[in-house]
């Protein structure tokens, strides 16, 4: 872990110093903290974190509660129910996330008053709706191939001994199957977060939107894509050990299972 | 006296392979049966279809004269009334020891937290590992599992108990003590279908021994009778393999 934390800083100071040239075309002053006005860029763009982390955490949290609801079908034995889930997830996963938030930004509001609804999606709702719904089909495979992975027998001592379909997935399954989806759902959070970043273009004020603001009024990509790349870098690295050590909280009797 | 298993003309199919072939079988209380045959002939089929981890297709089948059928209604006048013992233990791995054994009683048959525990450890106490309570299942070795898994399917308190080769996935110095817990519940009247191929444990058991080949009973007779001149060519066979290998 020293070794990662030595590569991340190597590479920050390698980025922010390393590549620049007094004579060059490099521009740090955009965003250089002892400038007054780099400082105040600083403070616009980190500004955006709020959004980004609050629009990825809502998205992600209605994403695994959806997929969750969408993947139980997928267990059942009926087929009608087990196409329903095929259905849904190959649709959803068909769609690309781009085209899928400007249908649900401009579109959907156009089917909302068609029906006489009064319903407003500002760009953060949006944002939400279509983060949300692109993942739940993703959580969805992740719920049914942790559940799925659960040996046969486990389901069948649990009928055995009298438990209902509800407890022995409350009891037996899902309590087994959670430590094997955690690490691919936190995946998927990781990628909700960056998939984030097209909420810009509905206009949503986070991290990329405000990268993009600063590039069109100080003309410097390069720095301040720069930074925008390192914001996302922390962001994601503060959830990858975050759930690092949930992992080890929840497995720490893997010695004893199995 | 009235039998708790009966089953008249029962056949199960897996696609288009018959497992159970119109199989007539009566099972009085207390008694104690022990099915054997080749692998493939429907053994194990045949106990899995009366605690409803398998649906026969065909003929009727009664245990604890409710009549079973394709209807999950019906499996529900059984419920916690026959207990499984598995080849493979299939304890829940996630849980400790006595966690395993009180998960039953009290969320399927409501008994408090406390009852359950009073029973779990009688129970622990007769399969003899009451130390072994607060373990994982993994820590443990192959006897200690199945011995705990004999414990959890009687801490429901079944009328009938069946067991699906309990001792085959176990190394041979452990057969004996988990043998040993299962003759006792046979000297204590406990109703049960063994599926084994310990043909000791038959002759010392058994008040009946079934002989299965290609989803059919071939055979049915007491175990002196069995062992001293089996009645068909193929449980012949059958017996010269497993006693003389």
């Amino acid at each position: 872990m020293n070794f990662h934390i030595r590569l991340y800083a190597f590479l920050i100071f390698f980025l922010l110093t390393g590549c620049s040239g007094e004579s060059g075309n490099w521009g740090w002053y955009v965003i250089d903290p002892s400038t007054k006005s780099g400082w105040t860029n600083i403070k616009f763009l980190v500004a955006g974190f709020g959004a980004t982390i609050l629009l990825s955490l809502i998205a992600a949290f209605i994403s695994i509660i959806l997929g969750l609801i969408v993947a139980l079908p997928s267990l059942s034995s009926n087929w009608f129910l087990r196409s329903c889930n095929r259905v849904y997830v190959e649709f959803i996963r068909a769609i690309p996330l781009l085209p899928m938030l400007f249908w649900v930004f401009y579109g959907l509001p156009v089917i909302f008053k068609s029906l006489g609804l009064q319903v407003e999606i500002d760009a953060f709702w949006g944002a939400v709706i279509t983060l949300a719904v692109s993942d739940s089909a993703f959580t969805a495979e992740i719920y049914r191939a942790g559940i799925q992975s659960i040996a046969k027998g486990q389901r069948e001592a649990a009928q055995t001994i009298g438990l209902s379909y509800t407890q022995t997935m409350r009891y037996v399954i899902f309590p087994q199957a959670l430590r094997r989806i955690l690490p691919p759902l936190a995946n998927q959070f990781i990628y909700i977060v960056k998939m984030s970043a097209f909420a810009s273009v509905i206009g949503m004020q986070e991290l990329t939107r405000r990268a993009n603001e600063i590039v069109v009024t100080e003309y410097r990509p390069l720095e301040i894509y720069t930074l925008l790349i390192l914001e996302y870098l922390v962001l994601v690295l503060v959830i990858s050990f975050g759930v690092r050590w949930l992992e080890k909280k929840l497995g720490s009797n893997e010695s004893a299972m199995n | 006296m009235d039998p708790v298993i009966e089953m008249r003309e029962v056949s199960k199919y897996f696609g288009s392979f018959k497992a159970l072939n119109n199989v007539n079988l009566k099972v009085s209380k207390g008694e104690k049966v022990v099915v054997c045959g080749p692998s493939g002939s429907g053994k194990s089929t045949l106990v899995r279809c009366v605690c409803r981890l398998e649906k026969h297709d065909e003929g009727t089948l009664e245990v604890l004269g409710s009549k079973l059928t394709k209807d999950e209604k019906s499996t529900l006048s059984i419920k916690s009334k026959v207990s499984m013992v598995f080849q493979q233990f299939n304890l829940f791995p996630h849980l400790s020891v006595i966690d395993n054994l009180i998960l039953g009683p009290t969320k399927a048959l409501g008994l408090s937290r406390k009852d359950a525990l009073d029973r779990a450890y009688t129970f622990l106490e007769r399969v003899k590992i009451p130390e072994q309570a607060e373990k994982k299942p993994g820590l443990l070795s192959g006897g200690q599992q199945q011995r705990v898994a004999i414990a959890r399917a009687l801490c429901l308190e079944p009328e009938i108990m069946l067991f699906d080769e309990p001792t085959s996935a176990l190394d041979p110095e452990m057969i004996a003590e988990v043998l040993d817990v299962i003759l006792d519940l046979a000297k204590e009247g406990m109703t049960m279908v063994v599926v084994t191929h310990e043909m000791g444990f038959a002759r010392k058991a058994a008040d009946r021994v079934i002989f299965m080949d290609k989803g059919e009973i071939l055979e049915e007779n007491t175990p002196a009778n069995f062992f001293k001149k089996p009645q068909t060519e193929r449980s012949k066979l059958f017996l010269n393999q497993v006693l003389n290998h």
